[in-house]
């Protein structure tokens, strides 16, 4: 409770002074509706030469498209503000003030900034979504539907867990320019169809860097029949994630030289 | 007028300090760009059951996709921000003083960051079409196709300088920069060649800079584009190169009054 009562203080904040920059505010609802456009037009222009892709017709891409662009807002909306600032804090030490208060750091300095503008696209992103269900040929099961919003919940966690794994080498690099380039690129993972990977790659996307657990491997279980090995394998590696980045976050303030020692 | 010395040198030194940083941007994404592309056409090519689609074999793609972010760090030079940052902190009346035109000064350290990846274009190029493109790859295309990326970019600071001078009245700009790369990579070809566009499309984008930020350069190296497509992309990027010029002086003229310095 104490957690959730200082996450809504967080966000009454965020919202008041996102309402003082009005122009950076449309800036990025404009922003992030062409990173929408675009990745829609990709598997139309996709689809002008292929019926099929993976395994998937267009409709099912399409609602892939939605579930990553919905797993992307919610990202944005509670994580993403925050993740770029993590890189200034511990090198400028101002992560002091995030260590000296009587509530967990990582949580603190994860959700401190709710993005409002975010939060906008988040609902723009659901509309997608239910326009991509729709289209889609057969029943739509509301059993199915509230296990892909867990699904969905869990892709959003380890997107973040994923995020961190690649931030938090700053502690040691005090530069993480290249890592957070790297993240954005294999970011490009979780935006295509996971059984296009084979071999190697399947293996790396699967279980190293898991970013096709995130949206495609929830939005299979939603259209496909529901596989319980998948379904474990998913939560295990989540599980397993965010026990990794506990103890890096650990190890990585041991590292940390704060602003006033 | 050794300035321009000085000034290369001190990029280069910043971009080579953090040297992990270097080397996980350069190969990690290239190579992890490079990979997905790659993993998706294969999967294009075994649904459809071909071997070629619009011209482009699976080795054809490979090399594109090879090229297409190692090109796209040309075009970016430095990163977004380059003239923001100082405005928003008020830094940027140090140029003011200079013996030299702001612009001057910030086209140079944007083209300094281009060339680097202008060498290394080159280099890993030469290197993998002597390798892996059968027949190998002509040199000449490459450093020609190479010298179109150097020419965008410097089409594209100057399209990005128009967004940095916002910074003037608004916020923040970041957003707008990171659309106009957005824009280029999808209507440039960097994301899918553009001859997989309708050809509608084709049309339209004929008129804009984006072909010829991407799409040109990419198939001078690989040895596609003819000579009217390079001369006609030439003439586009001096057309579009002009437009920008125009419309950065008039934003620096009204810009400039509005800007607080910090007295540094």
């Amino acid at each position: 409770m104490r957690y959730l009562r200082l996450y809504l203080y967080f966000m009454q904040f965020s919202i008041s002074r996102a309402l003082e920059f009005r122009l950076d505010f449309t800036f990025r609802i404009v922003m992030d509706m062409f990173y929408y456009l675009v990745n829609i037009l990709f598997f139309k222009v996709i689809y002008l030469h292929t019926p099929m892709l993976a395994g998937w017709s267009s409709e099912q891409v399409q609602l892939f498209v939605a579930t990553f662009l919905i797993v992307d807002g919610i990202s944005m909306t509670v994580f993403s503000s925050n993740m770029w600032w993590i890189p200034e804090l511990i090198n400028k030490g101002g992560l002091d003030y995030y260590l000296i208060r009587p509530v967990s750091s990582l949580f603190f300095v994860s959700t401190r900034d709710f993005s409002v503008n975010s939060l906008i696209n988040l609902f723009m992103a659901m509309g997608i979504f239910i326009y991509a269900l729709i289209d889609l040929p057969g029943e739509i099961s509301f059993l199915k539907l509230l296990f892909f919003i867990v699904l969905i919940i869990n892709g959003t966690l380890l997107h973040y867990l994923l995020h961190l794994l690649l931030t938090l080498p700053i502690f040691w690099t005090h530069s993480s320019r290249g890592f957070v380039d790297l993240f954005y690129s294999l970011g490009m993972a979780m935006e295509r169809p996971h059984r296009i990977y084979k071999g190697g790659l399947r293996i790396v996307f699967n279980f190293l860097l898991p970013f096709t657990l995130i949206a495609s491997v929830p939005a299979q279980l939603y259209m496909e029949a529901f596989d319980v090995m998948t379904f474990v394998h998913l939560t295990v590696v989540t599980a397993i994630f965010w026990m990794l980045i506990l103890f890096i976050w650990k190890k990585g303030l041991k590292n940390y030289s704060s602003a006033s020692s | 007028m050794n300035w321009w010395r000085f000034v290369v040198a001190a990029e280069l030194r910043k971009i080579l300090a953090y040297r992990s940083d270097f080397w996980v941007t350069f190969v990690g994404q290239t190579l992890v760009q490079l990979l997905i592309a790659r993993a998706l056409w294969s999967a294009l090519y075994e649904a459809q059951g071909v071997t070629e689609m619009n011209g482009y074999t699976l080795e054809m793609m490979t090399l594109y996709y090879l090229i297409a972010p190692i090109g796209q760090k040309i075009l970016i030079g430095q990163n977004v921000g380059f003239i923001a940052r100082e405005i928003y902190d008020g830094t940027f009346s140090r140029y003011l003083i200079y013996p030299l035109s702001p612009f001057q000064y910030k086209t140079l350290t944007y083209f300094t960051h281009s060339l680097f990846y202008f060498v290394q274009l080159i280099l890993i190029i030469s290197i993998y079409g002597t390798f892996f493109v059968p027949g190998g790859i002509n040199i000449g295309g490459v450093i020609l196709g190479a010298s179109l990326y150097l020419i965008a970019s410097l089409v594209y600071a100057m399209i990005q300088t128009i967004i940095e001078l916002i910074s003037l009245w608004a916020d923040n700009i970041w957003s707008l920069a990171v659309m106009l790369r957005f824009a280029t990579s999808f209507f440039g070809g960097g994301l899918i060649p553009l001859t997989f566009f309708p050809d509608w499309s084709l049309v339209v984008l004929k008129y804009t800079p984006f072909p010829y930020f991407v799409s040109l350069p990419i198939r001078t190296i690989m040895g596609t584009s003819t000579t009217e497509e390079i001369l006609f992309g030439l003439l586009m990027l001096t057309f579009w190169y002009g437009i920008s010029v125009g419309i950065v002086k008039l934003i620096w003229n009204r810009g400039q009054l509005r800007f607080t310095g910090a007295g540094q």
